[in-house]
């Protein structure tokens, strides 16, 4: 890459575009988080103020990032949990297999996410299929309340970014040299002890990548917690929302958005910090 | 499919120039300006038959436009406007709406009283209420074992996680300043205060909040009380009619839609004479239904579904205004922390 690329000239119209319509926006952004709302509903003037950042110390709304990391952490931590052993079993299936078990990961992505998650409510409303299905077996009488509830919440983020985290887990396990882990077994370590040292270290780009791919956006989709949570369990990003339509506070919407960009970002620095991974495959 | 596009093409340029040469003939047409699908066609029909005054029907998308193009034509080319109370307020303030003949419009006395005198036509001298959106509570009487009267009713402990309501911050914050005795509009920041720490106390029985389609909840079982917009509340009824439906003792938070007349309307009389004709109650039943608003003729109340009449017990109402930053930042906060806490 640090050779003089003939062919750079073909890469300018990306890079335009990024500077176009990612910084562009950022510096909009930063500049609109620093300027005074109207306070009308309609608009606001270009008179600094820090008010919209000091605003955010207000407890209701650090109990929102509260709320946000922590459904974020909740969400990462189990989608690892299974995503991990899956992507890595999956590595290991016959080619045929893993084709199958490919397509079957990519068949829910046909339909719009909005649909899958509908689909979640008829699942687990009152008079719907699971509360059916117990009712049936004889477990319960009255209908349980699953729907609207963090634990449903939970269960959207976790069936949403899912594939994520198989899927870059998977193409780690994948390329593996299997070979060190027969190394590492002949010269006396347990199989325990094998999979920690050399599968782990060698797949944990792979699995930081999922974590990243899982973190960032669990961060940003409040419509599952909008939708499953029945617009209970507030998040930066429903905040966010709000504020940019029925609350009319651009200003104070920005400044949500920059601080929710700095603080996720900070997450990713700190992620390669701690697992001292340069490279994530995948991304960057 | 082509064939029918061309059929329909040629009829429209006939229409177009047959309405062009009675508009040279006589000149007595009257250019009716609202959103698409607001008046049945019999209506519009009856009244050429009555008049020989024909209406031509121009719509808008919004609110905003209308004012819009109102302006632009200088309170001009349209004869009778029919949008929201809010940009009713505008277009007054901006001159745009003239004052309505009484004289011609006999049938004046027919409105509900209920819907006058309101924020944007406080002495009604400019406009004819058309329908009102009403937020309502409907509950199940088989999952409920108290009669809900109001409000106040919804902070009953026995309702714990079984309310679902829409997502209006302002309807919501009224709702509770209503039920504490005030105004939807209250600009007091302290007493709009005190209504977050009281709305705090409604968050154990707050099963969902959602816009859109909240009527499901009561038909799914996943609420047993909803308070609901007007089109929700009809669908649910037509659902489940046994499903009940309160008129909140504490007074009523709608939104109306009003008719007037512009200030350089070119045809006054037949705008009058339009005015008066949809407010003769067989009419305004038939608008009513049509629209599937609340109606807002009291002499139409006998004729029209019993759904759309709101009953004589009710005599307060009131519309969410605009009000000043620092009210609005107030209710905007309760809102969070109100969301905040039924999570919890």
């Amino acid at each position: 890459m640090k050779k003089k690329n003939k062919w750079g000239l073909l890469v300018a119209p990306l890079y335009l575009f990024t500077l176009l319509f990612v910084l562009g926006p950022m510096i909009y952004m930063v500049a609109v988080s620093f300027a005074t709302n109207n306070g009308d509903g309609y608009g606001f003037r270009w008179i600094f103020t820090l008010d919209n950042y000091r605003k955010m110390t207000d407890s209701v709304y650090l109990q929102c990032f509260a709320q946000s990391f922590q459904l974020a952490f909740t969400t990462t931590i189990l989608v690892t949990l299974i995503g991990y052993p899956f992507g890595y079993f999956m590595a290991k299936l016959s080619e045929k297999g893993k084709k199958r078990m490919m397509f079957l990961i990519m068949v829910p992505f046909w339909t719009s996410s909005l649909i899958r998650l509908y689909g979640w409510i008829i699942i687990l409303q009152a008079k719907g299929i699971l509360n059916g299905v117990l009712k049936a077996l004889g477990l319960i009488d009255k209908p349980l309340k699953l729907l609207y509830s963090y634990p449903a919440v939970v269960v959207g983020m976790i069936y949403a970014l899912l594939p994520f985290m198989i899927l870059a887990v998977y193409s780690s396990v994948e390329k593996m040299d299997w070979d060190l882990v027969e190394a590492a077994r002949d010269l006396g370590a347990s199989p325990l002890k094998a999979f920690l040292t050399v599968t782990l270290k060698l797949t944990l780009p792979g699995l930081l990548s999922g974590v990243i791919l899982t973190f960032i956006p669990s961060m940003g989709l409040f419509f599952i917690a909008d939708i499953l949570g029945g617009n209970k369990i507030v998040l930066v990003g429903s905040l966010i929302q709000d504020q940019l339509t029925r609350g009319s506070n651009w200003p104070f919407a920005a400044a949500l958005a920059v601080i929710l960009t700095v603080l996720t970002s900070l997450m990713i620095f700190f992620y390669r910090k701690i697992t001292h991974v340069k490279d994530l495959e995948g991304l960057f | 499919m082509k064939k029918r596009v061309l059929a329909a093409m040629l009829t429209a340029m006939t229409a177009l120039s047959v309405c062009g040469m009675s508009a040279l003939a006589d000149d007595n047409e009257l250019v009716l300006f609202t959103w698409e699908n607001m008046f049945p066609q019999e209506v519009l029909d009856g009244f050429e038959e009555e008049t020989g005054v024909k209406v031509v029907y121009s719509n808008f998308d919004t609110d905003e436009t209308m004012l819009e193009k109102l302006s632009q034509a200088k309170g001009g080319d349209y004869d009778v406007v029919v949008a929201d109370d809010y940009i009713i307020e505008q277009a007054v303030n901006e001159g745009l709406v003239s004052e309505l003949d009484k004289d011609a419009i006999t049938n004046f006395g027919n409105i509900n009283p209920l819907y006058q005198g309101q924020f944007y036509d406080p002495d009604d001298k400019y406009t004819v209420p058309y329908g009102a959106g009403i937020p309502l509570i409907v509950y199940d009487p088989e999952m409920v074992d108290f009669e809900i009267k109001g409000y106040s009713d919804l902070w009953n402990e026995e309702l714990k996680d079984q309310v679902a309501i829409t997502a209006n911050y302002r309807v919501i914050n009224g709702i509770t300043l209503l039920s504490m005795g005030k105004s939807m509009n209250e600009e007091d920041v302290s007493v709009i205060e005190e209504a977050g720490q009281k709305l705090l106390e409604l968050a154990p029985n707050i099963r969902l909040i959602q816009d859109d389609n909240t009527q499901n909840s009561l038909l799914n079982g996943e609420a047993s009380v909803a308070f609901l917009y007007t089109s929700q509340v009809t669908q649910v009824l037509a659902e489940n009619p046994d499903l009940k439906v309160v008129y909140p003792e504490e007074g009523l938070g709608f939104g109306i839609m009003g008719a007037f007349v512009p200030s350089e309307a070119p045809n006054k009389e037949a705008a009058n004479q339009f005015l008066n004709y949809i407010l003769e109650p067989e009419n305004a039943a038939k608008c009513m239904e049509y629209i599937g608003y609340y109606n807002t003729i009291k002499a139409a109340d006998d004729l029209v579904d019993p759904n759309l009449v709101v009953p004589d017990s009710v005599s307060k109402g009131e519309i969410v205004q605009n009000v000043s930053a620092e009210a609005d930042e107030a209710y905007n906060k309760n809102w969070t922390e109100f969301k905040a806490a039924c999570g919890q």
